[in-house]
């Protein structure tokens, strides 16, 4: 990330090291971990809500989050490393649905085994993406230039989707029926599912981050790219693999939702915009921030929508936003600048 | 020419002073925009009223992205939530006249100047806790979605419904409203859009301007020459947001109806930024260039799409290619011709 | 000055390209303009719209044309409105401008609205085949007319229903949940079947509202819904919405009476009795419905099928009808000036509809059909059916549903 040196701009955040080694940035995290569930014991006890409603609201919540949190790592790690506002993760989204979708009515492949395929579909999109549009741009430092090219993408892949497809809703058939009870709250399966894979994925990512070579690599480029570039590391191919890596995560996001949304071409822009949020709150660059800044923000918008129907919830969700970039745009998961 | 003869005994102090120094361009400017707007004044008289709804259009974009040059090109404060403006501008109109019967002209300048309002507060708050670049631009967005979920909710903003536009028998100059395809709706547009690179001449020229270009290319240096910064930038946004506000207002006055998406929606950002990029971010001509390029071309594709030559038989009833050409234009200029159509053209031809 | 050249030569090619490309009809034609979503998000509604007016069309002219015109042809020329109202506006004018003596579209309720000022404006007659907005025709036009019902009068229709249908059935409903999606639509249904309700005696035990937008999960909402212990759930909103709601009713084991959709755009589309699977078994939906126990609508749809290779929903057979309505307007004032079809139109009683009113279509001062009505269609073994009233049935109903 290089920044003009006039501008201080976007703090940089720390590279994620997954456990926090000072206590004293283990503060912030827990603190609003902290108030979060005070907010939902306060909800269950004055909230004036039947308590099964709650926790069927406090269930969903956390399951959306999880999907939330799915679609944003991709895009915290590609915010984090590379800079790049990436509005078109909402469009990969849907074609790695639509993907899944050809795979399983076409091939006949069950879903999730098709989701497997896709990641590395995916992961080599990202790749080239990178490589053919947005290397030139970020190693050049410019802001604008890469925000405008994934507009232009997302707004292409949404096109040439609904050129292909047509915009009639398709489904894509479950692999997985029923639902588990949860102190009273139902759970459909699938989206448990969705929810174990979210975990996998953050978690994979950490140690992937942590571990190997590559992660430090990836690391090292996110804290310092000219530093890291004068120890030898390849910048250009870890960009290219960091947007590589954010579109296979994306690719699993959209094998494991498609059992349970309609799929259109603007399916994913919904999550665009909530990916934005939740990367902010939960710290550029940080997978733990993206995971738990996914479930809050899932538990805001159910929740909150207790209390304001409708899209009154969201614009709860973005109030939550304008307040973190005004007061603390390192999100939770950052050093405070 | 000959100052120094026309005063004898003391030559000139201060640079700008000197005749011999002064810059020529912005009457160049001037120029070219009174020859424009005479050669465009005439234009209704030679097309038929469907292509006139299609010029209209390309004005009222037109007027988006000068107006949002103003602030991103020129200012370098990029925003992807010009629709806040543009919709503020609709809405006061709509609602002054629907509830109120307040003539739209006069709701044209209320809206402008709570536009600005609302610019600079958004700005304000934005630029004084540090925020820039991309986190600049997501807040803009954002602001710009809670406008759209804030109308949607309020019923005294109607909702969802949007507000309709009574339509008058007779025409009238207090309302705004003439018969289908009169030449004032051409004109009118026109002239917002006269002010607006008016306006943005006078902008570049300007001590104001000046500043503005000198914060975007590097602030602390600016700041440390003594330019106000906080208070240059503001400005520019005001303007920015006026403009585009002005460009809303007409919007509702010309297709008599208005509803959430329609002023607020995203693609009305989109509408504000892609003529800007395509022509040329941060100059004069580039976003009126580039509004010349998009208006049209969509309904350029939609004639081919409907009736496709022998060859691209294929394309017929194809959804989604207009957007996917204009996407693929707006990622081509911003790799290969980042100065946009007339920026990198303008630059052939000076060297 | 080097700008100037460049900028004018660049004005009057794109405006000479766009303006090229007109239409003229011929002595022997007669033009109507359809402007629905050809393009973007909804193209597959506009495109099937579409398809069933020109479907109109080509059995009029096989027929014989307009007779009292001297056997002129019909022409349908296609106005893509891209989802959008500014487009929409464009293509109105453009058609009117090439010629159209009426208007048909447009599937959305923003997009007519704009497409019903040009209407206006132009003193052009638009038949609106698909949109739901009360407010469309309460802006004191006389140009805009409408064969389907409103949805206030939707909503009142399917209070109207649930209440006799109930009772004819053995377990009178006393307790409605409403569960509906945001916004102008989902409202005014739901306020007017409350209001409708209530005077039946029905109490309105919960109103719970979901998003329009970032919808993806129906659970929260479904369950604060049923948690009023109503004897029916009543639904409205779009398909999407709708399927993830009967999924969550069919998780949640919701034990109601039954799931009834009012002006719903999902529970009898025929697509959702695949696409819910066990979740869409039984549920109802009061909608205006196409025809199916005529046979004249069977035969055209029958035909629509073999011809475009897909399904004729209701919407289609709409556009269709909107084509018949101004075809028998052109035939009763034997002209082909718009004014004077629109003063046809306005008289109109168009006998043997293709949808399931109760009477021939005829509009009242403000362009509404006076003999709209909503036909009760239930999901049995995975195909639509309509079960009520009697006179529309195509099979039994099954109420209360066994869950």
């Amino acid at each position: 990330m290089t920044e003009p040196t006039s501008t201080a701009a976007a703090p940089e955040a720390p590279p994620d090291r997954g456990t926090l080694r000072r206590p004293s940035e283990a503060v912030v995290p827990l603190g609003v971990v902290a108030a979060v569930v005070v907010a939902i014991v306060l909800v269950y006890a004055v909230g004036d809500r039947a308590t099964d409603l709650v926790t069927q609201s406090v269930v969903t919540g956390l399951l959306l989050g999880g999907v939330y949190a799915l679609v944003s790592v991709g895009l915290t790690l590609i915010f984090g490393v590379l800079g790049i506002v990436n509005f078109a993760q909402g469009a990969m989204l849907t074609m790695a649905m639509y993907l899944v979708y050809e795979m399983t009515s076409s091939g006949g492949l069950p879903v999730y085994v098709a989701m497997l395929l896709a990641v590395p579909i995916m992961f080599v999109f990202g790749v080239v993406v990178q490589v053919a549009l947005l290397n030139k741009l970020t190693l050049s430092g410019s802001h604008e230039g890469p925000l405008l090219v994934t507009l232009g993408l997302s707004l292409l892949i949404i096109n040439v989707l609904l050129m292909i497809f047509g915009g009639r809703p398709l489904r894509v058939p479950g692999s997985v029926d029923g639902s588990l009870e949860i102190f009273g709250a139902v759970a459909s399966y699938e989206r448990l599912i969705a929810f174990a894979g979210a975990l996998l994925v953050a978690a994979a990512l950490l140690l992937f981050l942590r571990r190997t070579s590559f992660g430090m690599s990836i690391r090292a480029v996110a804290a310092n790219a000219e530093g890291a570039s004068l120890v030898g590391v390849d910048v250009r191919r870890i960009y290219a693999l960091t947007f590589g890596i954010g579109a296979a995560c994306v690719a699993v996001a959209g094998g494991l939702m498609a059992p349970f949304l309609s799929l259109t071409p603007t399916v994913g822009e919904q999550f665009t915009i909530l990916a934005f949020v939740i990367v902010v709150l939960g710290g550029l660059g940080s997978v733990t921030g993206a995971l738990l800044g996914g479930l809050i923000i899932g538990l805001v918008q159910t929740v909150g929508a207790l209390y304001f129907p409708g899209t009154g919830s969201l614009i709860l969700v973005f109030a939550v936003f304008v307040l973190v970039l005004f007061f603390r745009p390192q999100g939770i998961i950052g050093a405070a600048s | 020419m000959t100052a120094l003869t026309d005063r004898p005994g003391r030559p000139t102090t201060v640079a700008t002073d000197d005749p011999r120094l002064r810059d020529r361009s912005a009457a160049r400017s001037y120029t070219v925009l009174a020859v424009l707007v005479a050669v465009l004044a005439v234009l209704p008289f030679f097309l038929d009223d469907q292509t006139e709804t299609v010029a209209v259009r390309t004005l009222i974009f037109a007027i988006m992205a000068v107006g949002w040059n103003l602030m991103s090109g020129y200012g370098g404060m990029f925003s992807f939530g010009h629709a806040a403006f543009f919709g503020i501008g609709a809405y006061t109109g709509a609602y002054l006249l629907v509830e109120h019967g307040v003539s739209p002209w006069i709701s044209m300048v209320v809206g402008a100047v709570i536009s600005a309002a609302a610019g600079c507060l958004i700005a304000f708050l934005c630029l004084r806790y540090k925020l820039a670049g991309s986190y600049f631009a997501l807040a803009t967005f954002a602001f710009a979605m809670v406008f759209l979920l804030s109308v949607q909710n309020l019923d005294v903003l109607h909702r969802t419904e949007g507000f309709n536009v009574p339509i008058l028998s007779e025409d009238s100059w207090t309302m705004m409203q003439w018969k289908a395809g009169s030449p004032l709706y051409f004109w009118i547009p026109l002239g917002i859009l006269a002010v607006g690179l008016i306006g943005t001449i006078a902008f570049v020229h300007s001590r104001t301007g000046q500043y503005a270009q000198a914060v975007r290319d590097d602030e602390v240096a600016a700041a440390s020459l003594g330019i106000p910064v906080m208070r240059v930038r503001l400005i520019t946004v005001a303007a920015s947001c006026a403009l585009t506000s002005l460009a809303g207002s007409f919007y509702t006055q010309y297709y008599f109806f208005v509803g959430p998406e329609q002023a607020f929606g995203s693609a009305v950002s989109v509408n504000a930024i892609m003529p800007a990029v395509i022509g040329g971010i941060g100059t004069i001509w580039g976003p009126l260039v580039g509004a010349l390029i998009v208006g049209p071309l969509s309904e350029w594709i939609a004639d081919i799409l409907r009736e496709p030559p022998g060859f691209l038989s294929f394309l017929e009833g194809l959804s989604g290619l207009d957007v996917a050409v204009y996407a693929t234009l707006l990622i081509l200029i911003v790799l290969f011709m980042p100065k946009g159509i007339y920026g990198t053209l303008r630059d052939r031809f000076r060297s | 000055m080097k700008k100037l050249p460049l900028a004018v030569v660049g004005l009057l090619g794109a405006l000479a390209l766009s303006a090229c490309g007109g239409y003229e009809p011929a002595d022997d034609e007669v033009v109507i303009g359809s402007v629905h979503p050809l393009t973007g998000a909804l193209a597959g509604q506009g495109e099937m719209m579409h398809e069933g007016a020109q479907l109109a069309v080509d059995d009029l002219n096989a027929a014989g044309g307009i007779e009292s015109l001297g056997g002129d042809q019909l022409v349908l020329r296609a106005g893509d409105s891209k989802g959008t109202a500014d487009a929409g506006q464009v293509e109105a004018q453009r058609l009117v401008s090439e010629g159209a003596v009426a208007l048909i579209g447009t599937y959305q309720s923003d997009v007519t609205a704009n497409v019903s000022a040009v209407a206006e404006r132009n003193r052009v007659p638009l038949v609106i085949d698909v949109a739901v907005d009360d407010v469309i025709l309460e802006q004191g036009y006389e140009h805009t007319f409408r064969i389907q019902p409103n949805a206030s009068s939707m909503g009142r229709d399917g209070a109207k229903a649930l209440a006799e249908l109930s009772a004819a059935n053995g377990k009178p409903v006393r307790k409605v949940s409403y569960l509906h999606i945001e916004g102008a639509f989902g409202q005014s249904v739901h306020d007017a079947f409350a209001e409708e309700a209530e005077k039946e005696g029905i109490e309105m035990v919960s109103e719970v509202t979901y998003p329009a937008t970032n919808f993806t999960d129906a659970t929260t909402q479904v369950r604060e819904a049923l948690a009023a212990d109503p004897d029916v759930l009543a639904v409205t909103g779009y398909y999407p919405d709708s399927l993830l709601i009967a999924q969550a009713i069919r998780a949640l084991g919701g034990d109601v009476d039954a799931v009834y959709g009012v002006a719903n755009g999902g529970f009898d589309d025929s697509a959702f009795p695949a696409d819910a699977g066990a979740a869409g078994a039984d549920v109802l939906s009061a909608n205006y419905h196409y025809a199916a126990t005529d046979e004249r609508a069977q035969d055209i749809r029958a035909r629509f099928e073999q011809k475009y290779g897909r399904t004729m929903e209701t919407s289609a057979m709409l556009a269709y009808q909107a084509v018949v309505v101004i075809a028998q307007g052109l035939e009763e004032t034997g002209s082909k000036d718009p004014e004077e079809l629109r003063d046809a139109i306005a008289g109109l009683q168009v006998e043997d509809p293709l949808l399931e009113f109760g009477g021939p279509i005829a509009f009242d001062e403000t362009g509404e059909n006076e003999n709209a009505s909503v036909t009760v269609m239930q999901v049995r073994d995975g195909r639509i059916e309509q079960v009520f009233p009697d006179q529309f049935k195509t099979a039994d109903i099954v109420y209360p549903v066994g869950r």
